[in-house]
């Protein structure tokens, strides 16, 4: 099939097919583009991941500025420990709609997201909420990443028995659910430290396997590639065949299936303290607000609302932040060569089975 | 095959001992079992202290009591389980047999309908990439990915459940809704059954005139509190769907498929009489064997009629058998219905998995489970579907850029052959696998699940069992997910190696 | 340019597929793709016509066209007729109808063309009860006949098979039967034997052609091998950047080229360059002992090879011994499967040798620790086959150059890009594409890029497996020629691995023909290929065509022979 192009500028008067090709290059004068470059381009003319990446921003700079982090104080006036009176039954006093459709006019008001049963003023909390989950997510992605990574692409090159144990640890999920071995590792992190950051820890641990099977396949297949052959003729070293060759053209699978993994990691969390092994009392976190709340669903549903809001909006987000990347990565027009396409916790793919 | 088959099972039972070891070892170490009384006051403290030690063999040393737990675990096999106790002292083995059951009934039904409903969807979206419904389905999917389990829970319990409730004591649909309902059905199934403009403009005005029509003429009838349907409807449903049938397989004019199928209809009715008075007051076994008549009758008639064409009229007459033989149950569940609504006045439950001291016959009882385990189900499986949707239209898109498709299109085959002969059972490889690991997921899901919806289920037994690091029952809930778990794998391999030649041969 | 393709300017002569200035164009993100360009053509029945190009031509689109199964964003414009037909424009009911019966198609890759899921019955009979021409039983019984037609034995127990157990040769020998099934009036043979070996690629011409008399269907021939074109076609159409340029008779268009493109695509194309005589029996040739004082490079003795399959070994190369001295190339010739390519790899240290030696300028590989194998290594350059995977595609052109002075820190960054800048020089290309990704550039160009990154650190040994296989025919002049100039230059040693006798026969001084790992026959170039002793060595020769179409019917005549007598 013809890819050629068919300018107006077209070479004219050859007879060689190589001709033509020397003629064609020669008249470029585009910059040269990196194959990052080209994935970035890709990417910033995908819509919904545009989108997804100005909500993530603003939802990321509104949770840490607003209340303050750390040594740094927030714009917001209110905190989310000190309990106070509860104004007109804790309801929120933002309001969107404009007076000429009915309503009370754009207001934000003292408590936008109204207050909980003790007075907290309830943004503050779900800000709060929303910095612990993003920071989970941010460290369960990063732990996950930097594991599976390591590990797929040592079991995909040298096969053998590390190879043999990263199957065998992959199937150990299928006996024991992930939602259940986080929940064991979770209540041990509970039970030691309490703090997020070791929770997070646990779950990165936990949450590797996925990407470690799919950058082992794609190393798998990548290494039969004559690029990486040449390499090793020429006498390189193992560590730079596999983190200048390899991994690096296992990037495109890796970023995507980190942000699948920060959203299935903000998923899990949110699981977990729903159930009482995740994140606990006086720390805070997205799912617990909603557990502490659910039976307050029919008197007072911003108290439940928020909190999921947010984890939808940031997980949806997430998710197509990681789609809009794959399909940078992945053109379609590349053509026959067959790619992985891998969803949240990176399930297997055909040329993995065994 | 069957090698392949025992070479996976023993390289399972071997990943389901050290994971057993694994999560003993870890859930022991998770905490203090004695927590609570070493912070309590009362008189008979150290008694109690004495107590949970001896029930939980807190004195042994943790191998010790892997070593018990293994061995009277693997009693199992001879079919003597001492799963060991609680931390009351209660035998586990005899707390399981429910929890089971209720837990792997949840779990295989949300697996199955997410699984048929996902790969039909996943195929439909492949086969219209980068339409409409395309692009809603692909949203919709990552919305549900990304919806914690237990906050869609509650909100399903409070809309659907509680609002039909609520609706059903007073069934009224005004006359403006059932008019925005009939034009939302309408643009639904433009979108599903597409076509032309043309096609897909007259589907849609004949739905929102004709589902309005239906809505109110079924509010006049008081069809939801007292629902019938009646032979003549049956056999009308029955016929159409054979004659659709045998269009679209073969055309109508094959009277080698088109002959069975309409005798397959007559049978229909004539076993509706028949039974009719049997499955008043059936039992599971009545309605097996039922389903198997239905089978196996029309395939029957079909292979002696069908002539060159066997195969398309065994499934068309299969397809009418069975169709037949559930609209027969349904009438039977229509019947029932109102008897049901007397002693279960609000009928979508939101709480537990069966409703206790349910008075009623067989159909009530069916009834009830059914609408206890409606919730859950549609929960769960909507968010399983959304995987099964996704992955299988990728697979779906991945084989149609595959030689052989061009082969098969270069040979005059019709693209519903191309697609569903020679695209479908390659998409089918990869997903194979995916289920397995779904499962396992699905699993994890039921833990969330029942506690939303207060189901004393497996996962119930393994959230509070951990809560208070006891290790019987959530060994108790690992042996029956786990093996649930290995056997569902091993059925994912066999249909993988029926699927692919390639392995099997 | 020449449109005066039905030559025969009687309109109502019964053509089996016809083209009536055709017009192709792709609706592509950018610039709209002009793939065909007025293309006129005809094939009559019983008559083979050959479509000739390169990658690029059209040639593949024309015939996709043919089919109706051009992709959605193509815009078809003009008449391509299957009988009286026209099928630009029609109903895709229509179109279906007469896919089968009227035209069939042939493809390329014989591995990737049948269904892996289903049975090789299944896949013959659904043509033939859709078309209404047999059902069930019959079908099944028509279905065993045209196995046995095309060659595949004990068809009976064998149709019911699933592809995977078939051979490639095999499987393009199933892909003809489906083609056949309804009796079409024109096949079209999209580069039916590329994908094969040489001695398969006989057969399956031989089969074409058997099937095309018997039958008397068209057969509208795509491909790039003049040999093929020569020893099939009635007549030839010659396509370039989507016009065709020349078309005529078979004798005509390769004997006496007009337009200049034709010219050179057969000047391009690398002949024996002594016909080889293949039925009379040679003398035995002289040892291959060249004059004393060569300065050995490489040298094997009774190397054996072997390959571990899941604990299964799989014994690739077995008791083969050579010697390559500076300045010299050897040529390693074989079919796949042989062991050819193997070979390269083992020296190059991908692969361990299970036993004999094998030592580059004295050192025996197997015995050397890493750090004095990573020293050999620096004198061994390597050139892979795909062009498309042998360079990283994370790396602008100037750090592939360079890559082996990095990796054996040779040079400072500025004396790297010097030296990048002298072998992008040597390989004739601009200096201003250090800066470009490989994926900026063609298949030849990358090809050309691979020789100055294995020129890098001056070799004293380049190892090029199968270096043009994956390039046009005129890009492969280019290639070679450069690389004969350079050997010159650098006076390096050259171990050659391919499976083209004529390639080998401009390049190499001494030759090993490898057969299922064994080393059959081995000498200097001019003996083993224009003398031949051994039985193989003779059936390698004679399969392979040339593209004169007289010298080409004696050949195919002493390949009969040859096939008879074994």
């Amino acid at each position: 099939m013809s890819t050629t192009n068919n300018n107006l500028n077209e070479p004219q008067n050859l007879s060689s097919v190589a001709e033509v090709e020397d003629a064609k290059l020669a008249q470029i004068h585009e910059k040269p583009k990196s194959q990052g470059r080209i994935v970035f381009d890709r990417f910033v003319s995908h819509k919904p991941a545009m989108i997804s990446t100005i909500v993530l921003i603003v939802i990321t700079v509104f949770a840490f500025s607003s209340i303050g982090w750390g040594p740094f104080p927030g714009w917001w006036g209110q905190n989310y420990y000190h309990a106070g009176a509860v104004v007109d039954g804790g309801k929120p006093t933002l309001s969107l709609v404009p007076t000429w459709l009915g309503g009370e006019g754009f207001r934000i008001g003292e408590h936008p997201f109204g207050q909980d049963s003790v007075g907290k003023d309830y943004f503050a909390l779900v800000m709060n909420g929303t910095q612990k989950s993003i920071i989970i997510g941010v460290v369960v992605g990063l732990v996950a990443t930097v594991l599976g990574t390591v590990i797929g692409a040592v079991s995909g090159y040298f096969r053998g028995w590390v190879d043999e144990i990263l199957m065998r640890i992959t199937d150990l999920f299928i006996v024991i659910p992930l939602l259940v071995l986080a929940a064991v590792l979770g209540k041990m992190a509970g039970a030691s430290t309490g703090s997020i950051i070791t929770l997070a820890l646990v779950l990165g641990l936990v949450t590797w396997t996925g990407l470690a099977r799919l950058v082992r396949g794609e190393i798998l297949s990548l290494r039969e590639r004559e690029y990486v052959a040449a390499a090793q003729a020429m006498g390189s070293k193992t560590s730079r065949v596999i983190f200048k060759h390899l991994i690096p053209n296992t990037m495109g699978v890796i970023i995507v299936n980190a942000t699948f993994a920060i959203a299935g990691a903000i998923l899990l969390e949110s699981s977990l303290s729903y159930l009482g092994f995740g994140v606990k009392a006086p720390e805070s976190s997205l799912g617990l607000l909603i557990s502490q709340y659910q039976n307050a669903f029919t008197t007072r549903p911003w108290l439940f609302w928020w909190p999921g809001m947010i984890i939808v909006a940031i997980a949806l987000s997430v998710n197509f932040l990681g789609d809009g990347l794959r399909d940078a990565f992945d053109p379609r027009q590349v053509g026959k060569k067959r790619r992985r396409r891998a969803g949240m916790f990176a399930l297997p793919t055909r040329k993995e089975k065994p | 095959m069957w090698k392949f088959i025992a070479k996976r099972l023993g390289s399972a039972l071997a990943v389901l001992f050290a994971a057993s070891l694994l999560l003993y070892v870890l859930v022991i170490n998770s905490g203090d079992p004695l927590k609570d009384l070493r912070e309590s006051n009362a008189d008979n403290r150290e008694y109690l202290m004495a107590q949970r030690v001896e029930y939980m063999n807190l004195d042994a040393p943790w191998y010790g009591r892997y070593w018990d737990w293994l061995t009277g675990a693997s009693k199992c096999l001879i079919g003597q389980c001492d799963l060991g106790r609680n931390i009351n002292g209660v035998e586990v083995s005899g707390l399981l047999a429910n929890a089971a059951s209720s837990t792997l009934r949840l779990v295989v039904l949300a697996t199955v309908i997410a699984a048929v409903l996902g790969i039909a969807i996943g195929v439909l979206t492949a086969i219209r990439q980068y339409s409409g419904l395309d692009y809603i389905v692909t949203f919709l999917t990552f919305l549900f990915f990304s919806l914690p389990v237990f906050w869609a829970a509650v909100l399903l319990k409070e809309y659907l459940a509680i609002s039909y409730n609520d609706w059903l004591a007073d069934p009224q649909i005004s006359v403006g809704t059932s008019i925005a309902i009939g034009i939302v059905v309408g643009l639904v199934l433009q979108m599903f059954l597409g076509g032309s403009l043309k096609r897909r403009g007259i589907t849609f005005f004949a739905s929102a005139v004709f589902v309005p029509l239906v809505l109110q003429y079924s509010l006049w009838l008081n069809f939801y509190r007292y629902p019938q349907m009646g032979p003549a409807i049956i056999i009308v449903l029955t016929a159409l769907l054979a004659l659709s049938a045998t269009a679209m397989s073969v055309g109508l004019k094959e009277k080698r498929v088109l002959y069975p199928a309409l005798i397959t209809v007559v049978l229909v009715l004539a076993m509706y009489y028949a039974t009719f008075y049997m499955l008043l007051e059936p039992n599971g076994w009545i309605l097996f064997f039922g389903l198997v008549l239905a089978v196996v009758i029309p395939a029957a008639i079909g292979r002696f009629m069908g002539g060159r064409l066997r195969k398309a009229a065994m499934s068309v007459s299969i397809i009418t058998g069975v169709a037949g033989a559930a609209l027969t149950i349904i009438d039977h569940l229509f019947r029932a219905w109102p008897r049901f609504l007397d002693v279960k006045g609000r009928p979508i439950a939101t709480i537990g998995s069966s409703t206790a001291n349910l008075e009623g016959g067989f159909w009530d009882h069916f009834l009830d489970n059914g609408t206890q385990l409606l919730m859950p189900t549609i929960l769960l499986a909507v968010i399983s579907l959304a995987s099964y949707s996704r992955y299988t239209r990728s697979s779906m898109l991945e084989v149609q850029r595959q030689d052989y498709i061009r082969t098969a299109r270069s040979k005059g085959l019709s693209e519903r052959t191309v697609i569903f002969r020679h695209a479908f059972r390659n998409a089918m490889i990869p997903i194979a696998t995916i289920a397995a690991f779904d499962f396992a997921g699905l699993i994890g899901g039921a833990v969330i699940t029942e506690r939303v919806f207060g189901w004393k289920g497996m996962g119930e037994m393994f959230a509070t069992g951990l809560d208070h690091v006891d290790p019987a029952p959530v060994m108790a809930f690992f042996l029956v997910t786990g093996t649930a778990a290995i056997l569902f794998n091993l059925l994912a391999d066999i249909v993988y190696a029926l699927l692919d030649p390639r392995i099997r041969v | 340019m020449s449109h005066a393709a039905p030559m025969n300017e009687q309109g109502s002569e019964d053509f089996a597929l016809s083209f009536n200035d055709l017009n192709v164009v792709f609706a592509t993100g950018g610039a709209d793709v002009h793939a065909v360009k007025g293309l006129s053509l005809a094939v009559r029945p019983g008559q083979v016509v050959a479509l000739v190009g390169e990658s690029g031509s059209g040639k593949s689109v024309t015939s996709t066209a043919a089919m109706g199964l051009l992709p959605e964003n193509a815009n078809v414009s003009g008449a391509a007729k299957v009988g009286n037909v026209n099928v630009v424009g029609l109903d895709e009911g229509k179109l279906r109808k007469m896919r089968a019966t009227d035209i069939a198609m042939v493809f390329q890759e014989p591995m990737t063309a049948l269904n892996p899921v289903l049975t090789i019955e299944r896949q013959l009979t659904e043509a033939l009860e859709l078309h209404d021409i047999a059902y069930g039983k019959e079908a099944t019984d028509r279905a065993i006949e045209l196995l046995e037609m095309v060659g595949i034995p004990d068809p009976a127990k064998r149709i019911k098979q699933y592809p995977h157990q078939f051979s490639g040769g095999q499987r393009q020998r199933i892909v003809i039967a489906m083609a056949i099934s309804c009796d079409p009036k024109v096949i079209i043979a999209d580069e039916p034997t590329t994908a094969l070996d040489v001695t398969v690629q006989a057969e399956i011409l031989d089969l074409l052609r058997e099937l095309k008399d018997r039958l008397n269907t068209g057969i509208l021939l795509i491909t790039h091998n003049m040999g093929v074109v020569a020893d099939m076609a009635d007549e030839v159409a010659v396509m370039f950047q989507g016009n065709l340029v020349e078309t005529g008779t078979v004798d005509q268009v390769l004997l006496r080229p007009e337009h200049p493109y034709t010219q050179r695509l057969l000047a391009a194309v690398p002949r024996l360059s002594a016909p080889a005589v293949v039925t009379t029996q040679a003398d035995a040739h002289s040892s291959e002992t060249a004059p004393p004082g060569r300065e050995l490079v490489l040298e094997a003795k009774d190397l054996v090879l072997e390959y571990d399959m899941r604990g299964k070994i799989f014994r690739a190369v077995e008791n083969v011994s050579f010697d390559v001295a500076k300045g010299e190339v050897l040529g390693i010739v074989g079919e796949s499967g042989s062991g050819k390519s193997t070979i390269a790899k083992a020296v190059l240290g991908l692969l361990p040798v299970a036993s004999g030696t094998l030592s580059v300028r004295g050192h025996n590989l197997p015995k050397l620790s890493p750090k004095e194998a990573r020293k050999v290594r620096k004198d061994i350059g390597v050139i892979f086959q795909d062009p498309a995977a042998s360079l990283n595609p994370r790396f602008p052109i100037g750090e592939c150059i360079t890559e082996p002075m990095v990796v054996h820190k040779i040079g400072s960054k500025a004396e790297r890009t010097k030296r990048a800048e002298e072998l992008l020089d040597a390989v004739k290309m601009p200096r201003n594409v250090i800066n470009r990704y490989p994926h900026e550039l063609s298949g030849g160009q990358r090809q050309r890029i691979c020789i100055a990154r294995a020129l890098t650190l001056n070799p004293e040994l380049l190892i090029a497996d199968e270096p043009t296989s994956a390039l046009d025919v005129s890009v492969q002049a280019v290639v070679l020629e450069m690389l004969q100039e350079l050997q010159r230059d650098f006076n390096f040693a050259c171990l050659f691995v391919s499976h083209d006798l004529a390639v080998v026969d401009m390049l190499a001084d001494a030759v090993v023909v490898m057969q299922s790992g064994k080393a059959v026959e081995q000498g200097m170039a001019d003996t083993v290929l224009h003398a031949p002793t051994h039985e193989y060595t003779k059936r390698l020769l004679a399969a392979a065509p040339v593209p004169d179409p007289h010298e080409q019917a004696v050949r195919r005549e002493a390949w009969r022979l040859l096939n008879n007598t074994k």
